[in-house]
């Protein structure tokens, strides 16, 4: 009686056997591959690894279009949930659908739109021209700026959504007893509305980091081979030089990675979040 | 003779959309008054709190405080604390962090902080509690604590939006003589808005009734109920009895009026011909005949009150409420019974404003 199960958690029983058979398994295949060698089990492939600095390079491209995505998203997004928690009626029924449904377009298609906004006679280049950011009009497409900004469109709902779920629950008459009490914009910003917003940043960081850090699609469109990140990297090994070895240690490295800046993040998130 | 008010709101008015939700509002209130906006749902009382709070801008009007034009100063810088109807606690800090929060975004000396929040706390009897997350507090608990945070800032002015709807009755009770006695300890000047008619009674010095947007009475407890301004006062505050009827001749200071329940004298001064409605608090009617007003009525039903006894009476077809202190002799449903009550205990409305 005691120690029956709850019968209720056999419906998580199809995603288990789904996720088992089409994730752990072959994660675990991975991971055996990155290690296991003629003559056994080594991490001779990992120390090889990193010590081609073309391989440092290539982490560190991963990384800084990961993170540099992931603020543009949050730069964008945090305003628009702000937005969307505020909007009633058919306002935000429409900021919803204007981003949920981009969601629909495939990434090939978005890319290729990209491509034509990016290039040296583009939208983007013409208004910066126009501006008089620049003095002549540029390509941002095959170049690492063009990736981000690319990469931050297709990313950004996943930042948005989280935010906005968690911003939607929070009482307004929260941020306004923070005010009367005599919190400027900015204290109440910091000390009310930020620390309960945070399990929604965390979320959408997490989302759009470990998204954009494993992207392939994109940057192998919106950049082209001269500029590798370890998915990059990871599915040319696979696909076109047929180096397994190669193929595993680096999509090993770059779980690794990706797990550890999701969860460095959250723990760190929740220490300062915990703390006034 | 006029003292200068502490707080002075003239001519408030607000529009959302098509409604006019405040059509002009004018109310002074004096230092260290409780005053209380009583009206229903929709009356507009929750909307001017919050244009004296500064957390919805009026249409026009303005809004004086100490001696100062705070109308279009922001939220922030207004010394005007809130208590609202949901608490709103900072639900990710501590009771103790609660009340500190606002002496810190005041940037209250860190020394002083300490000492301030633990004496409001104890003033809630809340000081047990000053490390626990407000998550895990009762609402009668969090209640106290949102008093204490909206007090420890030393405010000029304390407005409370409903702040005991969510209290189950004995509680609320409790919490309103706890309240009242605070206030006057710290000595704030307060804003009580409520619905709930034995709350303004108990709590306030003065009640501006409120209805449509506007105040139709402002005066202290025992005048609101004793003599209420308007046939909506009368009705929103109290029970009474209401008879319509058209005065048929005046007799010095008074009328005589025809009703369904027969020839009722009322103080006044009416053309014979006006349609009025008359309005007799339960408590002023005695059973038998004591001179004044005499009614015949039936007895419909009796509800036993405890102290007191309800009698629902109907005379003429006329529903007549009356206050007693203990069933007549005998008396069944169906009983004729005679009741009287003295013409000055009559109020009178032209009738019309009713509607």
């Amino acid at each position: 009686m005691r120690n029956r199960p709850d019968p209720v958690a056999l419906l998580a029983l199809p995603a288990l056997l789904y996720l088992g058979i089409v994730y752990a398994v072959p994660l675990a295949g991975l991971l055996v591959g990155s290690v296991v060698r003629p003559g056994g089990v080594t991490l001779a492939p990992f120390a090889d690894f990193f010590r081609d600095p073309f391989h440092w390079t290539v982490a560190g491209n991963t990384l800084r279009v990961a993170a540099l995505t992931t603020l543009v998203c949050l730069a964008i997004g945090y305003p628009t949930a702000v937005a969307l928690a505020r909007a009633r009626g058919f306002a935000q029924a429409a900021i919803l659908v204007a981003i949920i449904l981009p969601l629909s377009v495939g990434v090939v298609v978005k890319a290729f739109a990209w491509q034509i906004v990016l290039r040296r006679d583009g939208v983007v280049s013409q208004i910066l021209v126009g501006l008089g950011v620049w003095d002549e009009p540029q390509r941002l497409l095959f170049t690492e700026a063009g990736l981000v900004i690319g990469a931050a469109n297709v990313f950004v709902p996943f930042m948005i959504l989280p935010v906005y779920s968690v911003l939607k629950t929070i009482d307004p008459r929260v941020g306004e007893a923070a005010t009367t009490l005599g919190a400027s914009p900015l204290y109440r910003f910091r000390k009310v509305t930020l620390p309960l917003a945070l399990p929604g940043i965390v979320s959408g960081i997490a989302f759009v980091f470990s998204m954009t850090a494993s992207m392939y699609v994109i940057p192998s469109l919106l950049v082209g081979d001269r500029f590798q990140t370890l998915a990059t990297l990871t599915g040319r090994s696979f696909l076109f030089m047929r180096n397994e070895e190669l193929g595993s240690t680096t999509a090993v490295v770059l779980l690794a990675l990706t797990v550890a800046i999701v969860v460095g993040s959250t723990s760190l998130s929740r220490r300062l979040g915990g703390s006034s | 003779m006029l003292p200068a008010a502490f707080l002075d709101i003239a001519g408030a008015a607000k529009t959302f959309g098509s409604t006019a939700v405040l059509g002009g509002v004018d109310l002074a209130v004096r230092r260290g008054e409780f005053v209380s906006l009583l009206g229903p749902s929709g009356c507009g009382k929750t909307t001017l709190l919050r244009i004296v709070a500064g957390l919805t801008a009026a249409d026009a009007g303005r809004v004086t405080l100490d001696g100062l034009d705070i109308t279009r100063r922001p939220p922030h810088r207004r010394d005007v604390s809130v208590v609202f109807q949901s608490y709103a606690l900072f639900p990710h800090l501590s009771v103790a962090e609660n009340v500190a929060f606002g002496l810190k975004a005041r940037g209250t000396a860190r020394s002083s902080v300490g000492p301030t929040v633990a004496r409001f706390l104890d003033l809630v009897q809340m000081g047990a509690y000053a490390d626990r997350p407000v998550k895990a507090l009762s609402g009668g608990q969090q209640q106290r604590v949102a008093v204490a945070r909206a007090l420890a800032v030393g405010p000029k002015l304390v407005l409370l939006d409903e702040p005991f709807s969510a209290l189950d009755r004995r509680l609320r009770e409790a919490m309103q003589i706890d309240l009242k006695r605070l206030l006057r300890e710290v000595g704030t000047t307060a804003i009580f808005v409520t619905h709930d008619q034995d709350e303004a009674l108990t709590m306030s010095d003065r009640i501006a009734v409120m209805n449509r947007g506007r105040i139709e009475q402002c005066a202290d407890p025992a005048t609101i109920y004793h003599r209420p301004a308007t046939p909506f006062a009368l009705d929103f505050v109290g029970t009474s009895t209401r008879l319509e009827g058209r005065v048929v001749r005046t007799l010095g200071d008074e009328i005589v009026v025809t009703t369904p329940a027969g020839l009722l004298r009322a103080p006044g001064h009416y053309l014979p011909g006006s349609p009025v409605l008359l309005g007799v608090r339960p408590e002023r009617i005695t059973l038998g005949d004591g001179g004044g007003n005499r009614v015949e009525a039936v007895l419909v039903d009796a509800s036993f009150k405890g102290a007191r006894v309800e009698l629902h009476l109907t005379a003429g077809g006329a529903p007549v409420l009356v206050e007693a202190p203990a069933l007549p002799e005998g008396a069944a449903p169906g009983a004729a019974l005679t009741v009287s009550w003295a013409s000055a205990d009559t109020l009178v409305y032209p009738a019309g404003e009713a509607a």
